[in-house]
């Protein structure tokens, strides 16, 4: 046994050296990133752990690589035209945009970037709190000539991955969200169900709160929802394609019985 | 020639109108003294005599007439003869010599005519007339236009400066381009009437040769690549060639394998004529040779215009690509977004979402992931694509090793390929060694322990080629030579044959020393193929030199790639074109329209032309590159009829092909019936006169004009003894008048 154990170590270590070795050339540069954005004096996002778990739960549940050490931006870094996506989270009323903030966050958004607005203060009804009424105030100043508009769950951000009903959080909040789309693209998605409130873990790896009304069942649902968003930031419309067409319909009557 | 010629005339200060109305007053008079001597008693001759001198008299008198003396010469008129020297006239016509020999024996016979004329002989055929040489020998006349443009050949009379003629002659076997066989009486007038002049016309030929032939084939709209195509074939048979049937089919000429059929059937012949639709489909865009043939007949006396050769341009509705991504990436999603916003593209995608060790804590049917349909793909529908691009994908676990076989082959005969790096392409894909790597424009290290990619952060350099690539200009526009850093690469061997790098590693080498490539091109038999080594080029929109360029460095990236795929005219080094068209067995003029900035470096410009079923050795041309121009010609020898294709090469760029057909004949003998009938009714409806040749000699011309040089005038007689003699004889027919009894 041990004999056997040995050759196969040996052979382990020989294919080793002869196989062509993973290219694990371009580290997580193009991988999801759910960046944390700060305005104002924030400091940091309002579910510490949250956007952590979200990559986490991405790389473990899909083939998506993401970054498990998530970046943060403020929204007047010039770095925020840097990547594709940012995460702006909150539990208190923000402060308005400076000038450089709102430069910033039209070039992000000029260049075809996204971003979750997450209500991390909602209520368990699904009430704005100030930080979503304050937020959606200030991205009209940023986008001035674009209205929120409810998406339907019939939109592709229901199906990248996952299919799913309706929008759940740590709250069950309202059934999709609002969302400015321009040039066919969801690129601010309002969502009143605290997501990351649903992600966030604690130190010692329990969750850091609990989910209503629909506990841990619902918490996966949101952990699916922040999975389908994250898809849908990196494939778009992907599943809007009409190759998908009809195996989608046939895959949701079945999971609709 | 000049002769001197005496006349006599009128006094010169005396108007031609005073002249004639003195005649007239003096005929006058002598008609009313014949209605008096009805009155007369006697003397009745001797006073209409004595009558008519004294009126004379009068006449001269007033007339004084002048003795002119000069030197005359007689000048022939303008007569414009246009001979036809359309290709048609190399047919043979009446008792077995060519159209063209008849028609330079009809010159001839208007030349030794007995009338004065000055002909002016021209040929005319395409475009304007071109003088036509006295050719000492009717055998050494040339007849190679590939048209009969008459109409064209009058109107450049028209808007000639030169002297207008007085007539004009066509010499044709009738078989004319325009006006065309169905022309009206009024339009044969109008091509008169613009000249103002009649058009005489002389028939080369009677006699109707035993031919069937592909007289016709037109096609409804342009050629669109998938979509049918419906081709309308008019065939014939004339003369003492009789045929009921004739078999008629549609091949695409190809060069990686036997003509392909595309479409076939019968023409039932009614009157010597038929007409057959077909639709064909044509599979890739481009330039396509479509042969279109009827079955050969027994007693056919030009077996050369059985077929016809079409080069079509077959345009893309949409570019219809297949976009396959390993995993879903910041670089994807660029790619993708891009794609998708671009009408013109239509895109079947599939992205691998999740592999086999991932835990989705779900069933499948919470899942919206459908099967990745590589059979289908690879094996099916594979043709149908434009374009394939892999994206950072990994061929072992998804089966398509056993179609990496498959792939090599779309992209010989014709396909485009493009692979994207990241962690699961090239070497690190598995891909080196296999047939897919034989289709890429680098060298893959398939040898054990290969590094598949290298971490360090890097920024490419734009090599030689790829600061002069057209492909790579429109992001040059926008960033210039700056590009952003990209997080490491995939590691690609040397450049294959054929291929060009257009960016390089800044540091890393090849096995041979060269830097290595991160940007290659390349082409594969009939396809090409990019290999990009690296995940990064989404930086060229989301970096702050993206955001500089508001993002539109990565669309011109992939616009110049897909366009260079596609081998869009924008982004060729070259644009090719058979000057005048090509005619098998006649020397070709193929031009070539360099792109500025193409490959500067080099100094020759070289030409492969290959028969398109490889049947002969290839004909080589290398010229020099020209310092002050843009275009260069490469004169071609005679080629056989069929299709060729033309690979331009300039260094060690990547070559500008060019496909097209050479035709024995070609229109000019798609129909080898002349026409005499068109001839003589245009002479008729333009007041002219029409012949054979074998009389031409007897084609009236207009007559000469004479001119008068020298001119010397002198009086008759003195002015004063023109008013004696007339007052004598009045005098005298008064005297004698009155002794016959008349007042």
């Amino acid at each position: 046994m041990r004999l056997l154990a040995i050759v196969s170590l040996a052979i382990a270590c020989g294919l080793f050296f002869i196989l062509p070795t993973p290219a694990h050339a371009f580290g997580d540069s193009g991988a999801f990133d759910p960046r944390v954005l700060l305005t104002g004096n924030q400091t940091g996002p309002a579910r510490e752990s949250a956007p952590e778990r979200w990559s986490w739960e991405l790389v473990r549940r899909t083939s998506a690589p993401a970054r498990l050490r998530p970046s943060v931006i403020h929204a007047d870094d010039p770095a925020i035209v840097e990547a594709p996506f940012v995460y702006w989270s909150g539990d208190a009323e923000t402060a308005p945009l400076s000038g450089a903030e709102i430069a910033g966050l039209r070039h992000f958004f000029s260049l075809g970037g996204v971003m979750l607005v997450d209500d991390a203060a909602v209520d368990e009804r699904g009430d704005a709190s100030a930080f979503g009424r304050s937020a959606r105030r200030e991205i009209a100043r940023v986008l001035p000539d674009s209205t929120p508009i409810a998406l339907s769950v019939e939109h592709v951000i229901f199906r990248t991955f996952y299919f799913l009903r309706r929008a759940e959080g740590r709250v069950q909040g309202p059934p999709s969200f609002d969302a400015i789309v321009r040039g066919g693209q969801a690129q601010v998605l309002f969502s009143e169900h605290d997501i990351g409130g649903a992600l966030a873990r604690t130190r010692s790896g329990t969750w850091a709160r609990p989910v209503v009304p629909g506990g841990e069942t619902q918490r996966e649902h949101a952990i699916r929802l922040a999975v389908n968003i994250a898809m849908y930031v990196l494939c778009s419309n992907y599943k809007d394609d009409q190759v998908h067409a009809p195996f989608l319909m046939r895959r949701r009557a079945l999971s609709a019985q | 020639m000049m002769d001197r010629a005496t006349h006599l005339a009128t006094s010169g200060d005396l108007p031609i109108g005073v002249s004639v109305c003195a005649c007239l007053v003096a005929a006058a008079s002598f008609a009313m003294l014949l209605v008096e001597m009805r009155k007369r008693k006697r003397g009745g001759p001797l006073i209409a005599g004595t009558g008519l001198v004294a009126v004379a008299a009068l006449l001269a008198a007033v007339l004084r007439p002048v003795r002119v003396t000069a030197r005359e010469s007689v000048v022939g008129a303008r007569v414009v003869v246009l001979a036809d020297s359309s290709r048609s006239m190399q047919l043979v016509g009446d008792k077995g010599q060519t159209r063209c020999a008849a028609r330079e024996e009809a010159i001839a016979k208007l030349r030794t005519s007995r009338q004065i004329a000055r002909l002016v002989i021209f040929g005319f055929g395409e475009g304007a007339p071109k003088p036509l040489p006295n050719l000492d020998s009717p055998g050494q006349a040339s007849c190679d236009e590939p048209r009969s443009d008459l109409g064209a050949a009058v109107r450049a009379l028209v808007a000639s400066p030169e002297e207008r003629p007085v007539a004009v002659v066509v010499i044709s076997d009738g078989r004319l381009d325009d006006p065309p066989e169905d022309a009206s009486d009024a339009n044969l007038r109008a091509l008169g009437g613009a000249l103002r002049v009649p058009i005489s016309a002389i028939a080369t030929t009677r006699v109707v040769p035993a031919d069937a032939s592909v007289r016709r084939v037109s096609t409804a709209g342009a050629a669109v690549a998938h979509v049918p195509l419906p081709l309308r074939v008019e065939v014939g048979c004339a003369g003492s060639l009789v045929c009921d049937e004739l078999a008629v089919t549609a091949r695409e000429l190809r060069d990686d394998g036997p003509p392909a059929l595309l479409a076939s059937g019968i023409a039932h012949v009614k009157d010597g004529k038929a007409a057959l639709d077909l639709t064909v489909v044509l599979d890739r865009a481009g330039a396509r040779i479509v042969e279109v043939a009827i079955a050969p007949q027994r007693g056919d006396s030009i077996p050369e215009n059985d077929r016809r050769l079409l080069t079509l341009n077959v345009a893309r509705d949409r570019v219809r690509l297949l976009h396959v991504a390993g995993r879903p990436t910041n670089d994807v999603r660029a790619l993708r977004r891009w794609i998708k916003n671009d009408a013109s593209v239509d895109l079947v995608a599939f992205f691998i979402l999740r592999t086999p060790d991932d835990d989705v804590r779900a069933s499948p049917n919470e899942l919206a992931l459908i099967p990745f349909p590589v059979d289908e793909l690879f094996q099916e529908h594979l043709p149908s694509f434009d374009a394939v691009v892999l994206q950072d994908f990994d061929a072992q676990p998804y089966g398509l090793e056993k179609y990496l076989e498959n792939i090599r082959g779309y992209v010989r005969h014709g396909g485009g390929l493009v692979m994207v790096g990241g962690d699961n392409a090239f070497v690190a894909g598995g891909y080196a060694g296999t047939p897919l790597a034989d289709v890429l424009p680098v060298e893959l290290d398939r040898s054990r322990g290969a590094t598949g990619a290298d971490t360090s952060s890097f920024v490419p350099r734009w090599t030689t080629e790829g600061l002069t690539a057209p492909l790579l200009a429109p992001l040059r526009n926008l960033v210039g030579d700056e590009l952003p850093q990209m997080p490491g690469t995939n590691v690609l061997g040397d450049i294959r044959r054929g291929s060009i790098a257009l960016w390089s590693h800044p540091t890393l080498t090849t096995k041979s020393g060269a830097k290595m490539p991160v940007l290659a091109i390349g082409d594969q038999g009939n396809g090409r193929s990019i290999a990009l080594g690296v995940d990064g080029a989404w930086e060229l929109e989301f970096s702050q030199l993206g955001a500089r360029t508001g993002g539109r460095g990565h669309g011109a990236l992939w616009d110049g790639l897909l366009g260079w795929l596609m081998r869009d005219p924008r982004f060729e080094p070259a644009q090719l074109e058979v000057v005048g068209g090509c005619t098998a067995g006649v020397p070709s003029t193929v031009r070539a329209h360099l792109q500025p900035g193409a490959s500067v470096d080099s100094q020759t410009v070289t030409l492969e032309v290959n028969r398109i079923d490889k049947s002969q050795a290839p004909t080589v041309v290398t010229r020099p590159r020209p310092a002050d121009s843009l275009s260069v010609d490469f004169l071609l020898p005679q080629l056989a009829a069929g299709g060729y294709v033309a690979r331009l090469r300039t260094g060690d760029s990547i070559g500008t092909r060019f496909d097209f057909s050479c035709e024995a004949g070609g229109d000019e003998w798609a129909d080898s019936r002349p026409d005499p009938a068109r001839l003589e009714a245009l002479a008729k409806e333009t007041g002219g006169a029409f012949a054979f040749a074998s009389d031409a000699g007897l084609l009236p011309l207009p007559k000469p004009t004479v001119l008068s040089a020298e001119r010397h005038v002198s009086p008759v007689a003195p002015p004063w003894l023109w008013t004696t003699a007339a007052a004598i004889f009045l005098g005298a027919h008064w005297v004698i008048r009155r002794r016959g009894g008349l007042s």
